[in-house]
């Protein structure tokens, strides 16, 4: 299935907030949602924005059963290391489930790794919770390393070797 | 003892550097940094930083052993959390052993999220050792609870009530 990824804009903040809200019933915590698409419009796309945003779209012949052609999305920020340096975290990486398997889950973690390289980023920095298999260990299989070794988050990192060739896979 | 607390500049790197490493060898990863001086001017004190620092100074007659003025400090960043907004991340935070027990720490510490507050941020994240038992107290006590609650790091917030009553514990 085609898809492009590219850097999300204001407009889209309706579809990202809707997105994050899925992804909390996935991590079983939709009450935890506090914010809407104006504070990501407000935080997003000002001149010093707290965050940047990746979105996966499909064809208008693919659209989802409810009519959506956003269908993935990546947020990330910068942050700091003060024993590496410049480094990127992925706050959250999701595809709709009825578009997985296609691809784009990776391309949009390999586009937010280029950019992190792009900015000369020595890491790029996650979490998942330890009961989220089928990331785990998607995760996994593309070199991340699991820092925090039990129940409730783990922090994973991408670094060195594998951080390159992720980049290298952006689409 | 009078200490001020103020924002970093960038001839504060030299002794941020310097702390930095202090900071690395207690934490038993001395080999582990690999950023200098320059990093820290470049990458702090550019056009869009990616990171903020505040220094604790003590007055001359309270120098260090070795002559420093500049005892102490914090470095932080905002981030993002895709369910509550924006969030600040404090990356760092450290006073030299011999100006310990003074309320410096704290004082670093409600600084950064005073500033965190001011910004419009509703958390304010970090990690710790596990091992490092004194660090882990001194948070606890100041209202954080341990998100992640194993071996090796620990991510803390403090939020809510516990963080405006940090902010307004400020200097």
């Amino acid at each position: 299935m085609k898809f492009n990824i590219c850097a999300a804009k204001p407009e889209d903040c309706k579809d990202i907030a809707r997105m994050i809200m899925e992804l909390a019933v996935y991590e079983k915590m939709p009450d935890q949602v506090k914010i809407s698409y104006k504070e990501l419009e407000k935080d997003g796309f000002g001149p010093n924005p707290f965050y940047q945003c990746l979105v996966a779209e499909v064809p208008e012949e693919h659209k989802s059963k409810d009519g959506h052609t956003k269908v993935g999305y990546a947020l990330f920020f910068y942050t700091y290391s003060t024993w590496k340096g410049r480094t990127v975290y992925m706050e959250d990486l999701y595809v709709m489930p009825e578009y997985r398997g296609k691809g784009m889950g990776k391309a949009l973690m390999a586009t937010v790794a280029k950019v992190a390289k792009e900015q000369h980023c020595v890491r790029l920095q996650f979490s998942v919770l330890d009961w989220n298999k089928p990331s785990l260990d998607f995760y996994l299989s593309k070199g991340a390393e699991d820092l925090t070794a039990k129940e409730g988050w783990h922090f994973l990192r991408f670094h060195g070797i594998a951080l390159d060739n992720l980049a290298q896979e952006a689409p | 003892m009078d200490f001020t607390i103020r924002a970093a500049t960038l001839e504060d790197c030299k002794d941020i550097s310097r702390m930095i490493l202090e900071l690395a060898e207690y934490e038993k990863v001395l080999d582990q940094v690999k950023i200098t001086q320059r990093d820290l001017e470049q990458d702090g004190f550019s056009k869009n930083p990616f990171f903020h620092g505040i220094i604790a100074e003590v007055p001359e007659h309270h120098k260090s052993g070795e002559g420093h003025t500049k005892v102490g400090y914090s470095l932080y960043f905002y981030s993002y959390s895709s369910f509550k907004g924006r969030a600040v991340y404090m990356e760092d935070l450290y006073v030299m052993p011999e100006f310990r027990g003074k309320g410096i720490g704290k004082a670093l510490m409600s600084k950064v999220s005073q500033l965190g507050l001011a910004a419009g941020c509703t958390q304010m994240n970090f990690t710790v050792l596990d091992w490092n038992k004194s660090s882990l107290d001194f948070y606890l006590k100041q209202g954080c609870w341990d998100v992640t609650s194993d071996l090796g790091y620990h991510c803390m917030r403090c939020e809510g009530d516990a963080l405006e009553q940090l902010a307004q514990g400020d200097l």
